[in-house]
């Protein structure tokens, strides 16, 4: 079987985000690149789906040269081969060209089924996987927290709220990946050694022959508002502390 | 008593070697004797063999003088055996007993032999009387080791409740009482003939036999003559049945202890030997036997089930399924059924040609020989090793077994997963964001490297310490100490990271090595020399662990830094801190790393301070429960060790459990929680302490923030 995860290189969770004076982005310094949350699930589950039906896993990313480690902690899971799709005019480039560049990737791959995370934790999104499928013409079924495969069909739960949909799809067909699909493994050593000499192809938008202008552009991004400092009521007189609270509570914070 | 004036008479006392023993008996004792020599010969090569089967190489063989005095100290005055008192009594009465009594055998036999001018007379008597009193040295001995194992049962001796005696136990025991009770009977025959008969006064002297002799009054010398005979020789045989049996049985112990004590380690305590070829080996950790080293497998050989490992082993006491004894017995059992397996091929191959076939183990070593609770249960805090008489090393063949789970397989609890991507991502185990680090440090303006790289020592935070709200408190005072003492200091800020301790000692050499590198090179890049730690997880690792990697610090821990501030008068204690104390001893600490005194001497030294010990301290000390990983890994089977160690805090009346290490600190809050105890104690560290008695905090005039 052919299996595909797509995978995007986002700051850790924990990494402080400075938006850059002009608002284009955000400031790269200092910070720890990691695998998308998300797409981790989706690398676990191709993993899991080679392990129980033989095949391969190839693992495409679009992204800066960086995005190379990402992929290669991807191989070290035990992924067999990567594409980088590098270029820089694909930086920050919006949801469709991304799905239009993994498209251009993932056609020549000839895959039984294709994995993306749900969203990435970096731009919140949640188009890609959807627009790939679109792009590529085959169904899709997002945010899958249970998938089983038998008879050339998935079947996968789907959470809605207060219940969970049961999906059965043909193949081949995109699924996005939501928590709770799988733990995704720890990288064995040997792993991590072997990924350093596994395939990867890089190539770029040119190669591709996909349009790099993006439909849809950031226009300024603005960090959030700084918590108004707290207040501390002075004075000797619980009694008229208290009132002052009260009225603070109701005039200025309007909570009461 | 009529020959009683003689007594004093020194003269013609002695006896004949062998008296009442005509020939033959020379020429059948010297074919006994080399029958039962070559059996025990026999069965040592056979051990030899197993021993030198399987394992890769380890030299234990350098400085010998080192290794002669740990032998002499452990091996000949049983040192280390005396830190239990029953045991140590009981197994010092057979070893010394037997020792003069052996040594008594080769001053007869040199007698009959060649004769010694001086077996007579005084020295004769005195002789006499030696050997009476080491005899009933050693019967003594066995009757408490009897006694012991059989009356008293204590917990050590088995495991789970369960005893774990074997049928040789008792055979050893009853042989060697058989063996000096024969003696004392032979003695006692002839001396009732020759007191008796030839008048042979002295032989009150042997005052045990010469009791006994009086049990025959009224026998024939006869009939007494004839005994004698019998019981010699039971007693020969006896004696020719303990030196052939010793091979098969737990006297090898005899040859196995004193060689292990000989052979072991004489590198820093806790040591672990890093892996240094990540990128060209196949295999990392040891996941099956071989993979040991031979001292690794000899070590488990030489275990003589004493059990004094498991009866302080906090993972064993907290009734989780690891028991360092068992561990290394299970171990031991596997590698005698594997090595005759692997011999048997070995032979075959040399007799047909080609190579040894050697089938694979039906038993895998990690999951059947050793369950994984077991292996993730320990704490590593060296109770076991320190504690073990013949130094067998039970740490080393825990973590390189974690290393195979970890590093290859890939196979460990999920907490401990998300721990090490939290080290990997931000350098830290919380996976709190790492430019968050120095944030403790913001209020009181400590300095980093970057800003002024020329103080005299780096205060090494850790990570604790930079994002444990109760590990920065500790900082916090630990900073303001300095600075008032004018000690010259700053600290790495955000530009630190994770020493790397758990992720090591939970099998993660990887990114232990990756982590520690970080530091090294921040560290020499600023030049470096003396660096402080209040956690003793780094100061261990950057002591000991780091010069392997090109990190050559002089390493302080902030116990030693206090005790010297306060030696010298550069730091003044004069707010009494009113308290009844007890001292928790960091196993990183004492154990590892032998600071026991500091710590007290810091307390002791803060007016008000009254101290307690509780029951298990110093190298007895029970460990929190962090250490080993544990720190980030669910505690779900058995008791929790934290509220054990809090509960024995309890028991010797103790206000303050005063600690010397963050994770110690969390454990002994965490336990004083569950135990609903709050009100009446709470759990510091010592530079806590040491900075509230210093008495220079600012008024606090003002209503204090209030506190989580
Ligand atoms: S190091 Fe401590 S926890 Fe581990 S086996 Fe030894 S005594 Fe038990
Ligand atoms: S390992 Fe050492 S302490 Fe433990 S039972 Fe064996 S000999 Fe005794």
């Amino acid at each position: 079987m052919n299996i595909v995860a797509c995978v995007k290189q986002v700051p850790d969770t924990e990494a402080l985000i400075k938006v850059k004076p002009d608002g284009s982005g955000i400031d790269e310094g200092g910070i720890k690149w990691v695998m998308n949350p998300y797409d981790e699930y989706g690398v676990e589950e191709a993993l899991r789906l080679k392990e129980a039906k033989g095949g391969e896993v190839t693992i495409v990313s679009v992204g800066p040269a960086r995005a190379m480690e990402t992929i290669r902690t991807a191989l070290a899971m035990g992924a067999e081969k990567g594409v980088h799709v590098s270029d820089p005019l694909l930086d920050n480039t919006d949801a469709y060209t991304t799905a239009a560049a993994l498209a251009a990737v993932i056609k020549g791959l000839n895959p039984d089924i294709i994995f993306c995370g749900q969203r990435a934790i970096d731009d919140d999104s949640g188009q890609v996987g959807s627009i790939l499928a679109a792009i590529l013409g085959i169904p899709q079924v997002t945010i899958v927290t249970k998938l089983e495969m038998a008879d050339g069909k998935i079947k996968a739960i789907k959470p809605i709220e207060g219940a969970q949909l049961v999906i059965e799809s043909t193949l081949p067909c995109v699924i996005t990946t939501q928590k709770g699909l799988n733990e995704p493994r720890y990288a064995s050593l040997p792993g991590i050694m072997k990924a350093k000499k596994k395939p990867v192809d890089v190539k770029n938008a040119a190669a591709l022959g996909i349009a790099t202008e993006p439909k849809a552009k950031v226009a300024k991004m603005t960090p959030p508002p700084d918590r108004a400092p707290g207040k501390i009521i002075a004075g000797d007189d619980p009694a008229a502390k208290a009132a002052e609270l009260v009225r603070l509570l109701r005039e200025e914070a309007k909570v009461i | 008593m009529t020959h009683g004036g003689d007594i004093l008479k020194v003269g013609n006392e002695g006896r004949e070697v062998f008296w009442n023993a005509p020939f033959p008996t020379e020429p059948i004792l010297f074919l006994f004797t080399a029958i039962v020599l070559a059996i025990a010969a026999y069965g040592v090569y056979l051990r030899w063999q197993m021993w030198t089967a399987i394992g890769k190489p380890e030299d234990r063989t350098d400085q010998p003088k080192e290794r002669i005095r740990s032998l002499i100290i452990n091996g000949l005055f049983q040192v280390r055996t005396f830190r239990e008192y029953y045991a140590g009594i009981f197994h010092s009465l057979i070893f010394f007993g037997f020792f003069v009594l052996i040594f008594g055998a080769a001053v007869d036999a040199t007698q009959f032999h060649i004769g010694l001018p001086f077996f007579h007379g005084k020295f004769y008597l005195w002789f006499s009387l030696l050997m009476e009193i080491f005899g009933l040295a050693v019967l003594a001995g066995v009757v408490m080791a009897l006694v012991r194992r059989y009356v008293l049962k204590p917990d050590l001796l088995g495991y789970q409740g369960k005893p774990d005696n074997t049928f040789d136990d008792a055979v050893v025991l009853i042989l060697i009482g058989a063996i000096i009770v024969t003696g004392f009977i032979i003695e006692s025959l002839r001396i009732y003939v020759n007191y008796n008969l030839d008048g042979y006064t002295w032989e009150v002297w042997s005052f045990v036999g010469f009791a006994l002799s009086h049990i025959y009054t009224g026998i024939s010398y006869d009939s007494v003559r004839m005994a004698h005979k019998v019981m010699w020789w039971t007693h020969s045989f006896l004696t020719f049945a303990f030196i052939a049996y010793l091979p098969w049985s737990r006297l090898m112990h005899i040859i196995t202890s004193p060689v292990n004590q000989y052979m072991k380690s004489l590198k820093p305590k806790g040591y672990l030997e890093p892996i240094r070829d990540f990128e060209t080996a196949e295999t990392f950790g040891v996941g099956k036997l071989e993979a040991f080293t031979w001292k690794q497998i000899f070590d488990s050989d030489a275990c003589t089930r004493c059990g004094r490992c498991q009866d302080g082993c906090p993972a064993y006491l907290s009734k989780k399924p690891l028991s360092p004894k068992k561990l290394v017995q299970d171990i031991k059992t596997h590698w005698e059924d594997r090595v005759k397996i692997v011999l048997a091929a070995r032979k075959l191959a040399k007799e047909k040609g080609g190579e040894p076939e050697i089938p694979p183990p039906d038993k895998a070593l990690l999951g059947d020989v050793i369950d994984m609770h077991e292996l993730w249960a320990c704490t590593n805090c060296m109770y076991c090793m320190e504690n073990c008489p013949v130094y067998v090393e039970h740490v080393p063949k825990i973590i390189s077994m974690r290393q195979c789970k970890v590093l290859m397989d890939a196979e460990f609890s999920p907490e401990l997963q998300l721990t090490y991507r939290n080290m990997e991502n931000n350098s830290n185990p919380w996976g709190i964001g790492g430019h968050l680090r120095a944030d403790w440090a913001k209020e009181i303006g400590v300095k980093t490297l970057a800003e002024d790289p020329n103080v005299e020592y780096l205060f090494y935070v850790g990570c604790s310490g930079s994002f444990d709200d109760r590990g920065k408190k500790v900082s916090v005072a630990f900073a303001k100490i300095l600075k008032a003492a004018g000690v010259s200091f700053g600290i790495l800020g955000t530009e630190e990271g994770c020493c790397g301790d758990s992720a090591m000692r939970g099998g993660n050499e990887y990114l232990y090595q990756s982590l520690a590198q970080a530091n090294i090179e921040l560290m020499n890049g600023y030049g470096v020399k003396k660096i402080i730690c209040t956690c003793p997880h780094g100061y261990n690792a950057l002591k000991k662990d780091y010069p392997h990697f090109g990190g050559n610090f002089e390493v302080y821990h902030h116990s030693e830094i206090l005790a010297d501030l306060i030696a010298g008068g550069r730091i003044r204690l004069k707010k009494a801190v009113s308290s009844l104390c007890t001292y928790h001893d960091s196993c990183f600490l004492g154990r590892y790393n032998d600071i026991y005194e500091q710590p007290r001497k810091v307390l002791s030294a803060v007016p008000g301070v009254r101290m307690v010990e509780m029951k298990r301290n110093l190298e007895k000390s029970f460990c929190c429960g962090a250490g080993g990983g544990r720190m980030w890994m669910e505690e779900d089977i058995g008791e929790r060790i934290n509220d054990m160690r809090t509960d024995q805090a309890i028991e010797a009346g103790a206000e303050t459990i005063a600690v010397a290490c963050p994770f110690c600190l969390t454990m002994m809050a965490d336990g004083i929680k569950d135990r609903a105890m709050e009100e009446k104690m709470k759990s510091l560290d010592i530079a806590e302490i040491v900075w509230d008695a210093m008495d220079l905090e600012e008024a606090q005039a003002a209503p204090a923030a209030p506190s989580e």
